[in-house]
């Protein structure tokens, strides 16, 4: 890691604006196709709350606030066309809710999905990005991994669940890949014991795990809608890691690199829209890191026994800020405006930051 | 006795006095000569001058020039007159005294005042060139600052630039959305509502595809609309069971005591390990017989079966081969005391406890076992407060035990029926 980032070449990260708000953030997103912004949290007296906020200058306004009677705990556009743009919530109840934010008093579908909260939610297949059904998956405290489709009620159509007797491990995190084509999908799930799980929505299968020892907070496809390229799965204790996922190894899995960036939990990993080889990490420390991703020169090789193995490549840290003193919980880019994200921290403020010099990394 | 130097020589103009001492042979140092305001020494043992001047001098600006074999002094009178004689004649000894002293005491004064001042300007010197770092630095953080503004105000334009674009295409695209195909949009509008209302499938694909055929306009609106009804229909509902990693203790590394688990994994491995082996008994053994494990398979067959004495004979087998295995003696506790040998019931209980430490949850089980099998023998032979004890303890290891609780409770009872009658 260079220690040199405060050079003018690398790229600056650059604080916009910032918000301080009257509760608890835990998600924050961007409204696809806007310069609008949602909050998503839990307000003291124990409801949630949904804020609509657009970006004017050097502030943001408020535009509109919807409180729901349980606290919210992560919400997705990823599986709404652009006309709708419904907002998937998960609630701290196990309710998984799409809401029309025009008319948000009646979702447009609602399922009790788990027993517990709902850890973290993803959609694919809306948006224009990538082609299939769009479904969302959740991920929850009850140990379950839940694929549904906002066509069909009640039901999930697809349903990870432990073994009859086993002692349940809390998911933590769940991310969609690999949805090149109709029918191809991929759900991975990180849990709180480290275990990382690969299911294939087209086999119903698991396709790949493995363990990294200590829980897993966020893990995220480098792109949803192409065959999958890099996962990157962040963890407590500083540490993450990042898979190459292009060729799995009967027995090995798939190859990684890792890389232990700060003494804190790393809470949150996106990639950039606009580039697949750029992410940000975000950390219980309240820092960013803004992290690239170098390939290898062969990205696969042949081992002992005649099997391709993957070949992990090398990061470079390119700039890290401090932003505050509490954990930054949530991170979002704008799929928009390259550069353009959104962090809501532990301390009550969403920050819009602004990342410079991308085009030149 | 000090060596008067006498031969000294002087001449005088209206504000200054040359004196010139010639040093008989002694050689001079700076350290020898003492100056005061009226009163001028010179000491270079054993020869020493003394001088009582006629009248006060200027001793900071005075100087004395040490030559060869001759100290030649000028000193600046503090008022310019001239002088009868260089010395105060006339004077007595208290009065010389007293100048000399005085000269000493202000000798020193002069000292310290000169160390004070040094102090406070190497001080100053010191503050000037902090301030002149500080600013430097000052400087170049501003610099930095700067070009920071001067980014994020760039980039700002930028991003309000890209808003306008963003709102102007947008009405654009709105207006045109309205304009042309208001009416065609809301049959549409119409049929998407009924579907995200029930469980629907197939039947849209067919009545899209009817909308399609007679309307056979190619305008982007639709083509998307298109795509969205030719999604395919909802995955057919499936579970995957999945298994967790499986870890010798059931905690996440965080949640772990990993220290004492370490240490009673490792305490495990070494038992096993153990080959207490007398090898001319052990001859005539077959090969399963030597091995522990079997033995205590065989033990706790018997046991079942109600062969105690078998039983006995197995554990004591296994005992001799490996004693450190906590459950042989566990089992063999069980046994005594089935057949009434307390007190090696109690033996052997205590014994697997002793070797069931560090207490982790893997051995919780194997210890409330060792603990109620102790506290039974205790009560047989009715010693029931340490009975009790041992209950308890089993009891805080494992709480929600009810037969535990049960057992506990009567000896309880027993206790305190004892305690009244006596």
């Amino acid at each position: 890691m260079s220690a040199a980032l405060g050079g003018p070449e690398r790229p600056q990260v650059v604080s916009h604006v910032q918000q301080a708000l009257s509760y608890t953030v835990f998600d924050c997103k961007w409204v696809p196709r806007s310069a609008r912004l949602l909050c998503l949290g839990s307000v003291a007296r124990g409801t949630g709350l949904v804020q609509l906020y657009e970006l004017h200058g050097a502030r943001l306004e408020l535009l509109r606030e919807i409180e729901k009677p349980k606290p919210i705990k992560c919400g997705t556009f990823g599986a709404t066309s652009l006309q709708q743009r419904y907002l998937a919530t998960g609630d701290f109840d196990g309710n998984l809710n799409i809401w029309n934010l025009e008319a948000p008093e009646i979702p447009v579908y609602s399922v009790k999905g788990h027993k517990e909260i709902i850890n973290s939610i993803d959609g694919v297949g809306g948006l224009g990005i990538g082609e299939g059904a769009p479904e969302i998956v959740t991920g929850s405290r009850d140990g379950t991994v839940k694929v549904w489709d906002p066509r069909q009620k009640d039901i999930p159509v697809a349903n990870m669940e432990p073994v009859q007797g086993e002692s349940k491990r809390d998911c933590w995190t769940v991310a969609f890949g690999n949805a090149y084509n109709q029918e191809e999908r991929v759900v991975c799930a990180g849990y709180d014991n480290g275990d990382i799980k690969l299911f294939d929505l087209k086999t119903m299968s698991l396709r790949w795990e493995t363990n990294i020892k200590n829980g897993v907070c966020s893990v995220e496809f480098d792109r949803k809608d192409i065959n999958m390229n890099k996962l990157v799965a962040t963890s407590l204790e500083g540490k993450f890691h990042v898979f190459d996922m292009r060729t799995q190894h009967p027995t090995k899995g798939f190859a990684s690199v890792s890389e232990k960036a700060q003494k804190s939990t790393i809470w949150q990993v996106r990639h950039l829209p606009q580039n697949r080889d750029i992410f940000m990490t975000s950390g219980g420390s309240g820092s960013l890191h803004l992290w690239k991703y170098e390939y290898p020169a062969q990205r696969s090789k042949k081992d002992s026994e005649g099997s391709e193995m993957g070949v992990a490549g090398s990061l470079s840290l390119l700039q890290n800020v401090t932003l505050s003193t509490q954990p930054i919980s949530s991170l979002d880019w704008s799929p928009d405006k390259k550069g353009l994200c959104v962090c809501g921290a532990f301390d009550q403020t969403v920050r819009v930051l602004i990342v410079t010099k991308l085009n030149k990394v | 006795m000090p060596v008067w130097l006498r031969e000294h020589s002087w001449r005088q103009t209206l504000t200054a006095v040359y004196l010139s001492l010639p040093l008989r042979g002694a050689r001079a140092t700076p350290a020898n000569i003492f100056c005061g305001e009226q009163y001028l020494k010179v000491s270079i043992p054993p020869f020493l001058f003394e001088a009582v001047l006629y009248a006060p001098i200027d001793d900071t600006n005075s100087t004395a020039k040490i030559g060869n074999e001759n100290i030649f002094f000028t000193l600046y009178k503090k008022e310019p007159s001239m002088w009868d004689s260089l010395t105060l004649a006339n004077a007595d000894k208290e009065k010389l005294q007293c100048l000399r002293e005085n000269a000493v005491l202000k000798a020193q004064e002069k000292a310290k005042e000169e160390t004070e001042a040094k102090k406070i300007t190497k001080q100053e010197h010191k503050k000037y060139a902090l301030e002149a770092t500080m600013k430097l630095e000052e400087a170049e953080r501003k610099r930095i600052e700067d070009l920071k503004e001067k980014e994020r105000q760039k980039v700002t334009e930028e991003l309000e630039l890209w808003k306008n674009q963003q709102k102007d295409g947008d009405k654009y695209k709105s207006i045109q959305k309205k304009g042309e195909l208001h009416q065609e949009i809301e049959p549409l509008k119409e049929r998407k509502n009924e579907k995200s209302n029930k469980t629907q499938i197939p039947n849209e694909g067919t009545s899209k595809t009817r909308l399609k055929s007679t309307k056979g306009c190619s305008c982007s609106i639709f083509s998307q609309n298109l795509k969205e009804e030719q999604l395919p229909a909802p995955r057919a509902a499936a579970t995957i069971k999945v298994n967790f990693t499986p870890r010798v203790f059931p905690t996440a590394l965080r949640e772990s005591r990993v220290a004492e688990e370490e240490e009673w994994l490792h305490k495990q491995a070494e038992a096993r390990r153990i080959i207490n082996s007398d090898l001319s008994e052990l001859e005539d053994l077959k090969e399963e017989e030597k091995n522990p494990d079997w033995l205590k398979d065989k033990g706790n067959k018997m046991f079942a079966m109600g062969d105690y004495l078998g039983a006995v004979n197995a554990y004591n087998l296994a005992v001799r081969l490996n004693n450190a295995l906590p459950l042989l003696y566990l089992n063999r506790a069980a046994c005594h005391l089935k057949l009434r040998n307390l007190h090696k019931a109690i033996e052997d209980s205590s014994k697997a406890l002793e070797l069931l430490t560090p207490p982790v949850p893997d051995n919780e089980k194997a210890r409330v076992k060792a603990l109620v099998r102790r506290g039974t023998a205790f009560c047989q032979l009715e010693l029931y407060t340490e009975g009790l004890q041992d209950y308890e303890a089993a009891l805080k290891i494992d709480p929600r035990n009810k037969n535990i609780e049960k057992d506990a409770e009567k000896i309880r009872h027993l206790i305190q029926g004892t305690m009244q009658s006596s």
